[in-house]
């Protein structure tokens, strides 16, 4: 039964024209980690930006 | 022993005379911008910069222009300490002018979004500003 079936699946396969084909993309494929990056980047931040707020009043008018 | 003393006195003096040539000015400019923020008509940005929300005096304009290129410096020179880009420092320090110094029914905006008005609930900040322990 379940022989039979394989060679159905088989036999479909090659009546819907032999191969399945698999193409490499024609561009190259990016992956864009920007906005991560500058997320980390500026959760480590957070802690100099504090001090250098308390420490430059002048610039950081209220 | 005279010697150490000069270089002291001349040290305390160049002291003196920037600390005074720092403060005069920077209090002067800090109360016209800081009224103007408390009229809603100047206000932080996400970018880490102050920002024109209305209608401003030539010289409050001024002196905000004045304080975004000292802060500009400011970033620049923790950014390269901590190798990173001055725009990040900036957005660092958006972050934490959003999140706790922009006082209710003063303005604020994020990114090149409209001018708000801060509410009585925390600013909604980017998702960049997350806070990680």
């Amino acid at each position: 039964m379940k022989k039979h079936a394989i060679i159905m699946a088989g036999l479909a396969a090659s009546a819907l024209g032999g191969c399945i084909q698999v193409k490499a993309p024609d561009k190259p494929i990016e992956i864009n980690l920007n906005v991560k990056v500058q997320q980390e980047v500026v959760v480590r931040l957070q802690r100099d930006a504090q001090d250098l707020i308390q420490n430059n009043p002048e610039l950081f008018p209220q | 022993m005279t010697r150490k003393m000069l270089i002291i006195a001349a040290g305390a003096a160049v002291a003196l005379a920037t600390g005074f040539a720092m403060t005069a000015p920077a209090r002067a400019q800090t109360g016209a911008v800081a009224s103007a923020m408390a009229a809603g008509t100047v206000g932080e940005q996400a970018d880490g910069y102050l920002g024109i929300a209305g209608t401003v005096s030539a010289d409050v304009r001024a002196e905000v222009e004045s304080i975004n290129i000292k802060r500009r410096a400011a970033y620049t020179q923790l950014a390269s300490q901590r190798g990173v880009t001055v725009q990040d420092v900036a957005a660092a320090t958006g972050c934490q002018t959003l999140s706790s110094r922009v006082k209710t029914g003063q303005a604020y905006r994020i990114g090149a979004g409209a001018w708000q008005t801060k509410g009585a609930g925390a600013i909604a900040l980017p998702s960049y500003c997350a806070t990680a322990g």
